[in-house]
């Protein structure tokens, strides 16, 4: 009698750690990916063959995306849009500004010394990604470049996006299959 | 009786490590299933502009130009094939509140390395690696004191889009050349 009840008393414990733990994992990890997309807006990058996989990214790396229409979006609130602006292109330059003194204060973005033909000049040491939709006009991803460019924002190592897959097309990088 | 027992218990105490994993997995594939399978390019703009008062001799770089031949229209999505795509009605996306977004169908763009002009990516490819290999192609290295491959220049003419600036860039990558810069905004297309 004494050993029936071992035997039962240990089967029924055995299955809630087990689902506590499975639980929690969920929960973790359904946390995880909503708070690692909040910086990505739905946009359809271009496919390309040779690319370097984005693995590791810095961790405090500005992401900058860009609509169809030409609308940058930054931690999804529009800071520029071509209808609105037009050729006024002072909001992007004054939100690079904005990244560069928040992230500067808050020690999450550093500046280095780099050499510029004799002369050393302060840039930042992380880089910039932009993300822009596979149909987006290329003159609105180069004046953010031109304003990354500008001495006094000197974001110059600046990333484009791209996938390894065309969601439009279904088309997949031959560096996929390639295993890499 | 004492080994039916035993040989029972086993049995069902096996099951709850295997349950385990597999849950695990289960979890671990969902996961992967949403990780955004992205790539980038490093684009590293030149840092000598603006900021400096010493004259530097400009370096001899290839010069990529795109021009666009024909815009393409704008297609609603709608499936992979391209057969059953609408034509596109602008609107905004009430459930993100950003515009309705389109592909264009039947755009074309012209590239011109150098004075050669040339019509499809892959000719493009074969031409950049064809340029990259001439030993004509090397440079004198500032730096180092030997040699390099010069860099190459992009520049979009107007009504460029990203898609073929990328793939230009990405080209220009897999051929070999390393630094690759920007002309500046040709402005934006009609």
């Amino acid at each position: 009698m004494n050993l029936e009840k071992m035997v039962q008393e240990e089967l029924d414990m055995d299955m809630t750690p087990m689902i506590d733990c499975v639980f929690l994992l969920m929960i973790f990890f359904v946390l995880v990916i909503d708070l690692s997309q909040k910086n990505l807006e739905d946009l359809i990058l271009p496919m390309a063959e040779f690319q370097e996989p984005d693995e590791e990214p810095p961790e405090n790396r500005p992401i900058l995306n860009v609509l169809q229409n030409g609308t940058v979006i930054y931690s999804s609130k529009v800071y520029y849009d071509p209808a609105q602006h037009g050729k006024n292109y002072a909001p992007i330059k004054q939100l690079l500004g904005d990244i560069r003194r928040i992230g500067l204060a808050n020690k999450t973005l550093t500046l280095v010394d780099k050499d510029v033909g004799g002369a050393t000049a302060k840039v930042m040491d992380e880089p910039i990604l932009i993300r822009a939709d596979k149909w987006t006009e290329w003159h609105y991803v180069g004046e953010i470049m031109k304003q990354c460019s500008q001495p006094d924002i000197a974001f110059w190592k600046v990333q484009l996006a791209l996938s390894q897959e065309d969601k439009e097309t279904g088309k997949k990088s031959k560096s996929l299959t390639r295993g890499q | 009786m004492s080994a039916l027992d035993d040989a029972q218990e086993e049995a069902k105490a096996d099951m709850t490590p295997m349950i385990d994993v597999v849950f695990l997995m289960i979890i671990f594939f969902i996961c992967i299933e949403f990780k955004v399978l992205e790539s980038k390019l490093d684009a590293f703009l030149p840092t000598d502009k603006g900021s400096q008062s010493t004259v530097v001799e400009p370096e001899e770089q290839l010069s990529i130009k795109i021009h666009v031949e024909s815009k393409g229209s704008k297609m609603k999505v709608a499936g992979t094939s391209q057969a059953q795509w609408q034509p596109f009605t602008p609107g905004v996306n009430p459930n993100t509140n950003r515009p309705l977004r389109f592909a264009l169908t039947g755009h074309k763009v012209k590239w011109e390395v150098g004075p050669k002009p040339i019509y499809t990516l892959q000719a493009l490819k074969d031409e950049l690696v064809r340029i990259a290999n001439d030993p004509a192609s090397q440079i004198p290295d500032k730096k180092t004191g030997g040699q390099k491959l010069m860099s190459c220049v992009i520049e979009a003419y107007p009504g460029a889009m990203y898609a073929d600036v990328a793939a230009t860039n990405d080209a220009a990558n897999a051929a070999g050349f390393e630094e690759v810069n920007f002309g500046g905004g040709l402005g934006p297309g009609k």
